[in-house]
């Protein structure tokens, strides 16, 4: 029953229901999604693990956000202007 | 003008008085547990969080089987 990460991102086809976020408005989906990303890279890579099971968040936040949020995000993340907790 | 009683006005009571008692629990329920409030931001900053992968927030649902959920990314 329980699928290994790379089988799930293997597998991948859209962002599955998620139960903290019932409603139509998804914003936070996508928000909660890009912000699991960064914080996964970052704490897998201290920890010197292989990141790639942080790549379902991407998958995820790629299928929601729209893509000028996500490079307004990147840039902010970039140049340090990130409001995000990451 | 018709002399009357406060007895004529009772039913009015209690239906004002019902619909404002059900306005406020239900702005009670969005206070306390809308998994979108925070009254903590230091303890508690996302507190959508804390909901588990079935945990029906919704009062009613329609077509959506919850206990079939499970989380969905790694942890980290």
């Amino acid at each position: 029953m329980a699928e290994t990460i790379e089988e799930k991102i293997k597998g991948y086809r859209t962002a599955p229901f998620d139960a903290r976020f019932p409603n139509t408005n998804q914003t936070r989906n996508c928000f909660q999604n890009y912000l699991d990303y960064h914080r996964c890279n970052k704490a897998l890579s201290a920890r010197d693990q292989d990141t790639a099971p942080c790549d379902w968040y991407q998958r995820v936040y790629k299928s929601l956000c729209p893509m000028s949020w996500v490079g307004k995000w990147d840039e902010q993340i970039e140049s340090g202007n990130f409001p995000g907790k990451i | 003008v018709l002399v009357h009683t406060a007895f004529d006005l009772i039913p009015l009571f209690i239906f004002i008085g019902g619909g404002a008692t059900m306005s406020a629990l239900y702005l009670g329920r969005l206070a306390l547990r809308n998994p979108d409030v925070s009254w903590d931001r230091k303890n508690n900053p996302e507190p959508w969080n804390n909901l588990e992968p079935t945990q029906q927030y919704k009062l009613f649902k329609v077509n959506m089987d919850y206990s079939k959920l499970k989380k969905n990314g790694p942890d980290f």
